[in-house]
C-alpha cells in the first residue's frame, strides 16, 4: 500500500515538473506580449545572471560579492567586440562570456580558498579593481559617460524592433538555464552540495573540494557573462553601473528574494526587483530605494525561504502531509556526530 | 512559434507610435511633454520634482498665451525618475517616446544617462532638450539632430572662471580635480583657459572619486613654489562640500590663497553655508537674481513650489516655451519639422540672453555670468547667495562648434 502511494506521488511529481516547465516556457515565450519588450529582456538577462549567482550560493556555498566584474567585463567585452569588429551580435556576446570567464580564473582561483565572509570580501575586493580599471582606462570605456553605441548585428535580421530583439536573445538565456539546470542536477553538482556542507569530509573522500569549487565560480561567471552581454546589447551601451558594487548587491537581492538554492526562484526574485524598479520609475513615489529595501527586508523577515521557497516548502508540505512516516531515519543517524571543525 | 510571434509583434509594432502616425495636425491628437530626471537622489535638488514644476509653468504659459489659437489645447506633461542609473534612463526614455507617446523630453542629469538618453532620442526620431549634464560629447562625438543643449556645459564652466580669475590677478594656480571623466575634462580645459589668459598652472592632482579627506592637497598648497594665488577646486556635490570646509580650516584663504570653483550650484550653497563660501567665484549659466525679468520668473516659481529656482529650472522652462513656440509656428510635432524651426534661432528670454541655437551641433549659445558669492550679511533673503561679478558674451561664454561632432 505504501508502495502504490508512494508510485502515485512520483508519478504526481513528474506531472508537475513536465506542468511546471511548460508553464515556465510558455511565461518566457509570452513576456513580451504582457510586458514592454526592453524589459521583458531585461527580466531575463537579470534572471539568468541571479540564477548564475544562486549556483554558487545555493548550491557551493559561496556568497560572491563581486559578480558585477563579471557581469560588467562582458557587458563591456561585448559592446567593444561588436562597436568594432560588426560580427552578429551572438558572436561579440560569447566573446564578452569568454573574457569574463577568463577574469574569473584567477580570481576564483585566489578566492576559493577561503569561504563565509572572507570568500565574499576577496571577490568584492577583486570587483572593486575591475571598476576602478573600467572607470581610469577611459580611453576604451569611456569613463562614466560609459560605452555608447553597441549595435545589435544580426546579418538577415533588423533587431532595431525590441519585441524581435527578445526573441533572439531568449535561446541564449535558455540555454544557460539548461546548463545551470544540467549542473545541479549532475554528479559533479552532487559533490559540489557534499562540499558545501561538509568540505573535510569531501576531501576525505579523494575528491579535490577546492578544484569543485574553482569549477563553479568559473561555470557561474560564465553564466553572469552570457547575461551580462545580453544586456549591453540590448541597452546598446555598457556602463559604470554594471561594475558597480550595487549590481553584485542587486544581483544578491534577487536570488534571495527568490529563494537561495531553489534556481527557478531567482528567476522570479529577478522578475519581481526588474518590475519593481520599472513601475517605480513612472508611479510617482520618490524613493525608490527605501520601497525596494522595505520590501527587502519584509521577505527576509517573514518569508525566509524566499518567494519560490516558500512555494514550494508550502507544496510540498501538503502533498507529503498524508503520507505516513516512511522514511527510515537511516541517512540522517550522522548528523548528530559534528564533523571535526575545518581549518 | 517564436518567429510567428515576432513577425506579429513587429507588425504591431510598427502600427503603434511613430512620429505623424495621427491624422491631425499632432500626433496622436496631443502634444506630450516627458520629463526624465532624478527625482529621488542625489540631484533632486538641483533638477527634481522642480525641474517638472517648471515645464508645467511652460506650459500653462503657453496655453493662456495662445488660447483658442493654440496648435492643440491638449498638451501633457509626464515624469519618470531615473535614479541617475543609464540603464534605467535608457528604459525609460525609449518606453515615454514609445509607449507614452511624448513628443519631446527635458533635464537627464549625470552625463551617462543624458548620453543614453540622446541615443534612444535619435533612433525614435523625437526631441530632447537637455539642460541637466555637463558633458561636451553630447554637442561633440555624440551629437544628433534631435538633442539640444539648453543650458551649460563643462566648457562654459570651466572657461569663464578660469579666465576671467586669472584675468583679475590670480596668475599662478593649483588645481584639484576628481579623478573621473567629468574632472578631468575640466581640468584640461582650466588650465587651457588659464594658459590662454596669461596665467600658469603651477601644480596639478587628481583626488580620488568620491572622498571626503582633501588634507594632503590642502596643505601641499601652500608649500608649492611659486605659491599658489588660486585654488581651483572642479570638485562637485558632497565632494565639493567636503574639500570646502576643510579649506577653510587650513585658513588658506588668510595664506593668500583664494578658493574658484568648477561647479557649485545653490544647493551646494545651501549645505556648505554662505558664509564659508562668500567671496568665493564661479561660472554659471544663470541664477535668478540677475536682474528684474529673472526676478519675476523666480518669484512666480517661489510661489509656485516655495523655493528658488537653479539654472536648471530655468533652462527647462525656456526650453519648453521654444519648444512650444516651434510647434506652433512649425503647425505640427514632427520632430524633423520643429527642429527646423528651430536651427538657427536667435533669441533672448529671462533665461538665455543674447542665444543663439547652432544650427551645425545644436549647442545653445547664450551669456553666461561670473559671479560670487555673497556674504550672508548682504543676502537679501535666505536664498540669494550669488552677485554679478561679469557678464560673459555669448560669443566667448561657449567652445566653437566641434568637428568630431557630425548630425546625420
Amino acid at each position: 500500500m505504501i508502495l502504490t502511494l508512494l508510485d502515485r506521488l512520483n508519478r504526481r511529481r513528474a506531472w508537475l515538473r513536465w506542468g511546471l516547465l511548460a508553464a515556465g516556457l510558455l511565461v518566457a515565450f509570452g513576456l513580451p506580449w504582457t510586458l514592454y519588450p526592453p524589459v521583458a529582456t531585461d527580466i531575463v538577462c537579470w534572471g539568468l545572471f541571479a540564477v548564475a549567482f544562486d549556483l554558487l550560493l545555493g548550491h557551493a556555498g559561496l556568497l560572491s560579492f563581486g559578480h558585477a566584474a563579471f557581469w560588467g567585463t562582458s557587458a563591456y567585452g561585448t559592446g567593444l567586440i561588436a562597436i568594432h569588429s560588426g560580427v552578429p551580435f551572438y558572436v561579440a556576446v560569447l566573446g564578452g562570456t569568454a573574457a569574463a570567464a577568463m577574469l574569473a580564473l584567477p580570481i576564483g582561483y585566489l578566492a576559493v580558498r577561503r569561504s563565509g565572509i572572507y570568500f565574499a570580501m576577496i571577490t568584492l575586493a577583486f570587483a572593486q579593481m575591475v571598476y576602478f580599471v573600467t572607470n581610469q582606462w577611459r580611453d576604451v570605456t569611456g569613463g562614466e559617460n560609459g560605452l555608447q553605441g553597441i549595435p545589435r548585428t544580426l546579418p538577415g535580421f533588423d533587431l532595431s524592433n525590441s519585441f524581435v530583439f527578445y526573441y533572439a536573445a531568449l535561446p541564449v538565456v535558455l540555454l544557460g538555464l539548461l546548463a545551470a539546470w544540467r549542473i545541479v542536477h549532475s554528479p559533479f553538482g552532487r559533490v559540489l552540495a557534499a562540499a558545501r556542507e561538509n568540505p573535510a569530509r569531501v576531501r576525505a573522500l579523494g575528491y579535490p573540494a577546492d578544484h569543485y569549487k574553482l569549477v563553479i565560480f568559473v561555470i557561474s561567471a560564465f553564466l553572469a557573462g552570457l547575461a551580462g552581454g545580453l544586456y549591453a546589447v540590448n541597452h546598446g551601451f555598457a556602463s559604470l553601473q554594471e561594475v558597480y558594487w550595487t549590481t553584485s548587491g542587486k544581483v544578491a537581492m534577487m536570488t534571495i528574494l527568490g529563494g537561495i538554492g531553489t534556481l527557478w526562484g531567482s528567476l522570479v526574485g529577478a522578475a519581481a526587483i526588474v518590475r519593481l524598479e520599472d513601475w517605480l520609475a513612472t508611479a510617482g513615489f520618490e524613493a525608490t530605494g527605501l520601497v525596494t529595501g522595505v520590501i527587502f527586508i519584509a521577505v527576509v523577515l517573514i518569508f525566509r525561504r524566499g518567494i519560490w521557497g516558500t512555494i514550494t516548502h508550502l507544496l510540498r508540505a501538503r502533498a507529503v502531509a498524508p503520507v505516513p512516516q516512511i522514511e527510515p531515519h537511516l541517512e540522517h543517524d550522522h548528523d548528530e556526530l559534528q564533523p571535526t571543525p575545518t581549518n | 512559434m517564436g518567429i510567428a510571434a515576432a513577425a506579429v509583434g513587429a507588425l504591431l509594432a510598427g502600427c503603434g507610435g511613430g512620429p505623424g502616425a495621427g491624422g491631425g495636425k499632432v500626433s496622436n491628437a496631443k502634444i506630450v511633454l516627458g520629463v526624465l530626471t532624478d527625482l529621488s537622489g542625489l540631484y533632486a535638488d538641483i533638477t527634481g520634482p522642480n525641474a517638472v514644476a517648471a515645464v508645467e509653468m511652460a506650459v500653462e504659459d503657453f496655453k493662456r498665451k495662445y488660447g483658442d489659437k493654440a496648435i492643440t489645447d491638449n498638451i501633457e506633461v509626464i515624469k519618470a525618475d531615473h535614479q541617475n542609473k543609464p540603464e534605467v534612463a535608457s528604459t525609460q526614455a525609449r518606453q515615454m517616446y514609445d509607449r507614452q507617446q511624448v513628443d519631446a523630453l527635458f533635464d537627464v542629469p549625470t552625463s551617462s544617462a543624458a548620453l543614453a538618453v540622446a541615443t534612444i532620442a535619435q533612433q525614435s526620431k523625437r526631441l530632447y532638450f537637455n539642460t541637466a549634464a555637463a558633458t561636451t560629447e553630447l554637442a561633440g562625438k555624440s551629437c544628433n539632430k534631435y538633442t539640444y543643449e539648453w543650458a551649460y556645459d563643462a566648457y562654459m564652466l570651466a572657461n569663464g572662471t578660469a579666465a576671467n580669475v586669472t584675468r583679475q590677478g590670480g596668475k599662478n594656480w593649483y588645481l584639484v580635480y576628481p579623478d573621473y571623466a567629468f574632472g578631468q575634462d575640466m581640468q584640461a580645459k582650466f588650465a587651457t583657459a588659464v594658459e590662454a589668459a596669461g596665467g600658469k598652472v603651477v601644480a596639478k592632482d587628481p583626488t580620488p572619486f568620491p572622498s571626503d579627506d582633501f588634507a594632503t592637497f590642502l596643505l601641499k598648497a601652500p608649500g608649492l613654489t611659486p605659491k599658489p594665488d588660486v585654488l581651483g577646486a572642479l570638485q562637485a556635490g558632497g565632494d565639493l562640500a567636503n574639500l570646502v570646509k576643510q579649506y577653510d580650516q587650513f585658513k588658506l584663504r588668510d595664506k593668500g590663497i583664494n578658493l574658484a570653483i568648477g561647479l557649485l550650484f545653490d544647493s551646494d550653497i545651501k549645505a556648505i553655508g554662505a558664509a564659508k563660501l562668500a567671496g568665493t567665484t564661479f561660472t554659471t549659466a544663470w541664477f535668478w537674481n540677475l536682474d528684474d525679468e529673472a526676478r519675476a520668473w523666480a518669484d512666480r516659481f517661489k510661489k509656485r513650489t516655495g523655493q528658488r529656482p537653479t539654472f536648471d529650472h530655468a533652462a527647462d522652462y525656456s526650453a519648453a516655451t521654444h519648444y512650444l513656440e516651434a510647434v506652433q509656428k512649425a503647425g505640427t510635432d514632427k520632430a524633423e519639422d520643429v527642429s527646423k524651426q528651430l536651427d538657427g534661432m536667435t533669441f533672448s528670454d529671462f533665461f538665455a540672453r543674447n542665444a543663439t541655437v547652432r544650427p551645425n551641433d545644436h549647442r545653445v549659445v547664450h551669456d553666461a555670468y561670473l559671479v560670487k558669492v555673497k556674504a550672508p550679511a548682504a543676502a537679501s533673503e535666505p536664498e540669494d547667495f550669488t552677485e554679478l561679478v561679469e557678464k560673459i558674451p555669448a560669443d566667448q561664454a561657449f567652445d566653437q562648434p566641434s568637428p568630431a561632432c557630425r548630425m546625420g
